[in-house]
């Protein structure tokens, strides 16, 4: 059986894509899926420093795309992870190296591949965006609590569904507390104002910081509430899509807790 | 309940992500309503063409235009008549 494409995508720059494309892949490989994590921002990559396989990297996507290399010569293996592999975007290329229909083509191949493709798509809705786009079968959308990221989601949602293609949300980076005082939008705001299902919500972490400072999936790290989050994430984009969604809560201490088992607010 | 809450409900300040919402629902209404540049000259070549099929109209008087107000939007358009068109349907040309 074909294997799946999926984008994950923003609109707005800088929301977690790669992270959250790099940590969905690590997830889904370490579910025993086999999954190539594409990397589709051509001329300033960057998902493979947050894989940590930047020393590794001899062809990339254009280079398949001209010809010049075959997919398997590109496709970088994880040493840390079975099945899971990077497709390194180019460095010295312009966008425009890639039209629509090579990624068609491209896509084509590798749903023979692998199990799962995800493509980490650029921000803005440029070249890179409807390279992305015109090659998958479902889209996860990231956003922030916030009204620039949100206002961004929702064109892309709009251009998505003018493909045919029914996105899901990812909320990413939620301060509980914040939510608590009235001081961040909840994720109940942004799905009603967004109208679209959710697939999860994401918890901001230090951790994710530390992983991209030495190229460790955050899957890997055990402490790491955004990781947790994101296997989630990722059983849900594979096989069990009613999974509950936790919704990240502020930790209260042992005495507040049993305050609110009582019944007494706090 | 926290100090900072208690005093944001003393001093009888909203909550910011309130604030948030509202701004937000604002923008992506207006971001709908927002029209391409080349698409109000595409519609009044279609509009001439479909109500030509009808009626004798001065080309040149037409008049497009998009009214805005709080709640709503409407598109207003606006064209003289010089004759109809006597079998309906089919041009006179």
């Amino acid at each position: 059986m074909d294997g799946k494409v999926i984008v994950v995508t923003s609109g707005k720059g800088g929301v977690g894509k790669t992270t959250i494309s790099a940590s969905l892949g690590a997830a889904l490989a370490m579910q025993g899926k086999r999954v190539a994590v594409v990397d589709m921002d051509i001329g300033l990559r960057n998902l493979d420093v947050v894989m940590g396989l930047e020393n590794r990297i001899v062809f990339n996507i254009v280079d398949i795309i001209k010809g010049r290399c075959k997919i398997k010569q590109a496709a970088i293996k994880d040493r840390r992870i079975d099945n899971l592999f990077l497709i390194p975007a180019s460095q010295s290329d312009d966008k425009n190296a890639i039209k629509p229909e090579n990624m068609i083509w491209l896509t084509n191949r590798l749903r023979k591949e692998f199990d799962v493709t995800l493509l980490d798509c650029p921000a803005g809705i440029e070249q890179g965006f409807k390279n992305s786009i015109a090659a998958a079968d479902e889209a996860v959308v990231v956003c922030t609590p916030e009204v620039s990221a949100v206002r961004d989601a929702d064109r892309i949602i709009g251009l998505l569904y003018a493909q045919s293609i029914t996105p899901k949300l990812i909320v990413n980076r939620i301060v509980p507390k914040m939510v608590e005082n009235g001081d961040m939008l909840s994720h109940e705001d942004v799905v009603e104002v967004l109208s679209i299902d959710l697939i999860g919500l994401i918890e901001m972490d230090d951790r994710v910081v530390v992983s991209t400072n030495t190229g460790t999936p955050l899957v890997l790290q055990e402490e790491s509430k955004a990781g947790m989050a994101l296997q989630r994430i990722a059983l849900r984009l594979d096989g069990h899509p009613d999974l509950p969604i936790e919704n990240p809560m502020i930790q209260k201490s042992f005495w507040k807790k049993l305050g609110s088992k009582l019944g007494r607010k706090n | 309940m926290k100090f900072n809450m208690l005093l944001k409900k003393l001093m009888n300040k909203g909550d910011s992500k309130d604030i948030a919402k509202k701004r937000l629902k604002f923008a992506l209404l207006t971001d709908k309503l927002e029209i391409r540049t080349d698409t109000m000259g595409n519609l009044q070549k279609d509009l001439v063409e479909v109500i030509s099929r009808y009626f004798e109209i001065d080309k040149e008087s037409i008049k497009i235009d998009i009214q805005r107000s709080e709640e709503s939007s409407a598109l207003i358009f606006n064209t003289p008549i010089i004759a109809a068109h006597r079998q309906r349907g089919i041009p006179a040309a």
